[in-house]
């Protein structure tokens, strides 16, 4: 369970939540550009630290004291896919694995090639990529070492439609066969309602509401969360 | 266009002229070059100084300036500055200046000169002392350049490879040297560079053992130019190479 009560102060705003998360369950963040949900997501994977609060993951306390990065067994995607551009694209993947990979971890890495179709760019270069390819890439190196936590932070944006599906169809598949919990946060309600059922939506730092997303389509919070849930 | 663009490339080649002008000195009529053993013997010896010294030097800058570029390069901004304004200090003291200062500091005058002479250790006209000058001379060059080297890794990078399970160690070595390393490699070269051709600094702490700038002017003033030129044809190609192998490389990848 990820038990998170944030409060970061921005120079914008101010972000104040608290947040719960059953063991293998999922939640949108959804609001306007600026409304602190990228702060929040920063916060909990450490790559950014509260000024207050706590967070804690499966009994595990990431925050106060700060837990160091590489100890929280997280998932973190953003929209730059981070892709270290000195290695293969294999061995991107199989970084957080280290230097002895046994035949389950081999087997599961083999798999996850396989299914983001990345055979044909495998021994390539990561700097040599296209943009579609490395965050497919980012996706697998996240998942190979099968995070208990993942936290995706507009992850789509700028892929094509197509690629967009396919991977929410992965990511779906692997959160039911890995059972871990998500966070995910985009502008596009679609998108959200396709990997979560429910959602906070968050206004100015805060959540304002937290519901299903029938829920929140039929009685949104406020005009604002209204004109966000129309089609353009 | 193209008369433009042939107008312009001979503009560069004719700077690139006046630039390896001074090289034809190594062909200029000074009469015949001298490299018997009264020559041979002390330029051999300022050689094996130079090169074993300076590579010594080398592995001390390194070692201590590595860490520290580390440090500041992922330091805030107002602190960073403190620190390079610190470093540009040392680099842009004259060198003769810099051999006094050095030569008093580490003398019976100076604080750390005196613990030097009770442990026993010389620090004038000595191997240390030539190490430690060709210390003083090169670390800031090579601190400012790894600074800049580290710079151009980016700090998510090395927190997303956190996030993958790597400790901080792990992290340095998998990400940020591989990544820093050409640039690294640069300033090292500099360094290098500085510390072996240093003379205005290592004439005063270091007469002896000489090294090869100072035999070339202990040559200069006791034979003339003809016992120089077979110790300069060497100093030039001992000091060259390695910043140029390395120029080339730091060309093929910009990243790094």
């Amino acid at each position: 369970m990820l038990e998170a009560r944030i409060r970061k102060r921005r120079r914008d705003l101010t972000v104040d939540v608290d947040l719960t998360i059953e063991k293998g369950g999922c939640l949108a963040l959804f609001g306007a550009s600026g409304s602190g949900k990228s702060t929040i997501l920063s916060c909990i994977a450490g790559i950014d630290q509260p000024d207050d609060g706590d967070v804690s993951f499966d009994g595990r306390r990431f925050f106060p004291p700060p837990m160091p990065l590489h100890a929280r067994n997280v998932g973190y995607l953003t929209q730059d896919p981070h892709l270290f551009p000195h290695l293969s694209v294999e061995r991107n993947i199989s970084f957080g694995l280290g230097s002895g990979i046994g035949v389950e971890e081999r087997a599961w890495i083999d798999r996850l090639r396989d299914r983001l179709g990345l055979s044909d760019i495998w021994k390539a270069s990561a700097s040599e990529i296209s943009g579609g390819q490395a965050r497919r890439v980012s996706v697998a190196r996240m998942l190979a070492r099968r995070p208990p936590l993942v936290l995706l932070d507009e992850p789509f944006t700028g892929l094509d439609r197509h690629l967009v599906r396919e991977l929410i169809g992965d990511l779906l598949e692997w959160k039911r066969e890995i059972a871990f919990s998500m966070i995910v946060v985009d502008h596009e309600s679609e998108i959200l309602e396709r990997l979560c059922s429910r959602v906070a939506v968050l206004s100015n730092g805060r959540i304002v509401q937290q519901a299903t997303w029938s829920e929140v389509r039929a009685q949104p919070v406020d005009a604002e969360l209204g004109s966000l849930l129309r089609p353009l | 266009m193209k008369a433009s663009r042939w107008l312009k490339r001979a503009g560069v080649a004719l700077f690139a002229c006046v630039l390896l002008y001074p090289f034809s000195g190594l062909v200029a009529p000074i009469g015949p070059w001298r490299w018997d053993a009264e020559v041979a013997r002390p330029s051999m010896a300022s050689i094996r100084v130079s090169l074993g010294l300076t590579a010594l030097a080398m592995m001390i800058v390194v070692l201590a300036g590595t860490p520290i570029a580390v440090y500041i390069a992922r330091t805030r901004l107002r602190e960073r500055l403190w620190w390079q304004a610190l470093l540009l200090l040392s680099i842009l003291l004259p060198p003769l200046a810099l051999g006094i200062l050095l030569s008093i500091a580490f003398g019976p005058a100076g604080v750390a000169g005196g613990w030097l002479e009770h442990a026993g250790i010389r620090a004038t006209n000595s191997p240390a002392a030539f190490v430690g000058t060709q210390v003083y001379v090169s670390i800031g060059y090579y601190v400012l350049g790894a600074v800049a080297a580290f710079d151009s890794v980016p700090v998510m990078l090395e927190k997303h490879a956190a996030l993958l399970g790597q400790a901080p160690s792990a992290v340095f070595w998998k990400i940020t040297f591989p990544m820093a390393r050409l640039g690294l490699a640069v300033a090292l070269s500099v360094a290098w560079v500085r510390a072996l051709g240093e003379f205005g600094a290592v004439v005063i702490t270091s007469y002896y053992p000489s090294g090869m700038p100072v035999q070339l002017w202990i040559n200069l003033e006791s034979f003339g130019l003809p016992a120089v030129m077979p110790l300069l044809v060497i100093f030039i190609f001992t000091a060259l190479p390695f910043p140029w192998v390395v120029h080339f490389l730091a060309q093929r990848k910009p990243h790094a």
